[in-house]
């Protein structure tokens, strides 16, 4: 029984990690908690309904170019919204990032209609056994997937020039661009990462839960998973994501399952009162 | 001086003659921006003028109208005793969740008001013996002295003394002591610590003053719409009710109000485009955030007016 429920809990646990990883990368380079960042996880999907079932592209080519477009949407918010906001109180950055995702969230309404979508699954619903353990094949491919974004992240950041300017810039702005790391190209490079890695978070999880325009809530699961890790560390949001996973799977099977959001709400709440630094990450000391 | 004791006898004949003037569906409007604006001054007191971002206050808005409808329905107490009774006790809890929250701020603060607004919601929906869970529950209509008030022009003579009277407090404790207090918090914290400003309890009373003032806003709506759902006191509802602040101004009561009628009257105007509501919203909140930061208030001709009517306090 535990068995099952921790491999059920392994997709969940690994979108959460995409997505923290996204909101760590945003605020660990440009100081923002981006609070629309589940409404583009949901836009990112959308893109991808859109390009297969509007336009009638194919499932791969609609997913490059939902990706492609993702690329495109990070680039304007950034230089649309947080470039002309950089000097704005910390306040009018936060309501804007809210501001973003409703507006993605009202145009998904609008056009899009309130009602859930049908999202294509690309691998059997049917679970396999594997030991006694039921195993569902297409979460399992969420789960691969999840981990080979996080690992090619972890390569990019770790063993290529770009990465580590990139990670050099979120640690200090002024020494990168003593040493030469253009500042505003490397806070661009984020927004288009995070972006791209929520439609990626988006077209793993819609087919999951069911792809309506408040498929946007999941974003405070990966707020939660975040907190939980630590919102300075990269391997930490991996870590709260999969450990937020497991928790929902728990208090849903022992618990209750209605319980199971108000549980994940109260761990950020107790969190972020007790230890706000996370389980990985170190307290910021605020300097007058 | 003159200035001003004119506009509250301007003020005073206009309450009078307005239910003479417009049909009952303009004095229910009327209501309706009166009880939006007075959640949104607690919206402004907590975020505007102590610099605390929140998004707890659809809860607060959820709590005050829960409150009194059940303890009408479960216990028969009237509405009169139970608005007050439940403000009372969301501005408690207010002040608990200001103790609480008070080492952290910014991003962290509005993420533990964010998840604050969904407990909330979710305890509503899942306490179904109290509140009908996610079908809802109905409002008893509000009396007082045997008098039963339920169509919009009876309610106007409730919902615009009472929110003119929270507004006229509301305004002169900002300009006392205590509402500098708040100013002092919002430019420095660690400045009005050193000043021996009591950080703590300042912050708690912010979000107390913003809980009281969320819970009779709501208690209003409440009585107005006449059915509580638990749809409207989510996540969403909070933004909304951050943009009509944002809207307003954050520090401007008369911006506020002005931002409210907005508001309310964008689903008139829309009429045949209902599906566009949230997204008009939206766009609206996104809009001023990044052109206009300082909101309705900042227009020239506005600030002109108010500017004649303080004229009278002199120069300060």
């Amino acid at each position: 029984m535990l068995a099952q429920v921790l491999v059920s809990s392994a997709t969940a646990g690994a979108v959460y990690a995409v997505i923290a990883l996204g909101f760590v990368l945003i605020h660990k380079g440009t100081g923002v908690v981006h609070f629309g960042y589940g409404d583009q996880v949901t836009f990112g999907a959308y893109l991808a309904l859109i390009a297969q079932v509007l336009i009638g592209l194919p499932f791969w080519a609609s997913v490059v170019a939902a990706l492609l477009l993702s690329v495109a949407i990070g680039a304007l918010i950034y230089a649309g919204f947080m470039w002309p906001l950089r000097k704005a109180s910390l306040l009018s950055r936060i309501i804007a990032s809210l501001a973003l995702g409703t507006v993605m969230r009202e145009f998904l309404r609008a056009f899009m209609g309130p009602n859930a979508w049908p999202f294509p699954f690309l691998l059997s619903q049917n679970s396999v056994s594997v030991g006694g353990i039921l195993v569902v094949p297409a979460n399992l491919a969420i789960v691969g997937v999840s981990v080979l974004v996080l690992g090619v992240l972890f390569l990019l950041f770790e063993k290529t020039v770009y990465g580590k300017a990139i990670m050099a810039a979120c640690d200090n702005q002024i020494g990168a661009s003593i040493v030469g790391i253009r500042v505003s190209s490397v806070f661009m490079m984020i927004w288009v990462i995070a972006s791209v890695l929520a439609t990626v978070a988006g077209i793993l999880m819609a087919p999951v839960l069911t792809l309506s325009p408040d498929m946007g809530f999941i974003g405070i699961k990966g707020f939660t998973a975040a907190v939980l890790g630590g919102f300075n560390s990269l391997a930490g949001a991996v870590c709260g994501g999969v450990l937020l996973g497991v928790l929902e799977a728990l208090a849903g099977t022992y618990v209750s399952t209605a319980l199971k959001d108000m549980i994940s709400y109260g761990i950020l709440i107790a969190i972020i009162l007790a230890r706000p630094q996370g389980l990985l990450g170190v307290l910021a000391i605020r300097k007058v | 001086m003159t200035v001003r004791i004119f506009s509250a006898i301007a003020a005073l004949a206009l309450f009078v003659a307005v239910p003479h003037l417009l049909p009952e569906f303009r004095l229910f409007q009327i209501c309706l921006i009166a009880a939006t604006a007075l959640v949104v001054l607690g919206q402004i007191v907590v975020t505007g003028f102590a610099g605390q971002i929140s998004l707890a206050q659809a809860a607060f808005v959820g709590l005050g109208g829960y409150g009194p409808a059940i303890l009408a329905t479960a216990w028969g107490l009237p509405l009169w005793l139970g608005i007050p009774l439940t403000a009372a006790a969301v501005a408690a809890g207010g002040f608990v969740l200001g103790q609480l929250t008070l080492r952290v701020s910014g991003h962290y603060l509005a993420l533990a008001t964010l998840a604050f607004t969904a407990i909330v919601q979710l305890a509503l929906i899942h306490s179904d013996m109290l509140t009908g869970g996610a079908a809802g529950m109905a409002v008893p209509p509000f009396s007082i002295l045997g008098l039963t008030l339920s169509k919009g022009g009876e309610l106007y003579y409730l919902v615009v003394p009472v929110t003119g009277a929270l507004f006229l407090i509301t305004e002169n404790v900002m300009r006392s002591r205590f509402g500098r207090g708040f100013a002092a918090l919002r430019q420095s914290e660690t400045a009005a610590e050193a000043m021996g400003l009591n950080v703590r309890r300042y912050k708690a009373s912010a979000f107390a003053a913003s809980g009281f003032l969320g819970a009779i806003g709501g208690a209003m709506l409440a009585i107005l719409s006449t059915y509580l759902d638990p749809t409207q006191f989510g996540i969403t509802q909070s933004i909304y009710y951050l943009a009509i602040a944002v809207v307003g101004g954050m520090v401007s009561t008369v911006g506020i109000v002005l931002a409210s009628a907005i508001f309310v009257f964008i689903p008139e105007w829309l009429q045949a485009f209902q599906s566009y509501l949230g997204l008009v919203f939206s766009l609206l909140l996104l809009g001023f955030i990044v052109l206009r930061p300082e909101g309705l208030a900042s227009l020239h001709s506005l600030r002109l007016g108010l500017n004649l009517l303080r004229s009278g306090e002199g120069t300060r």
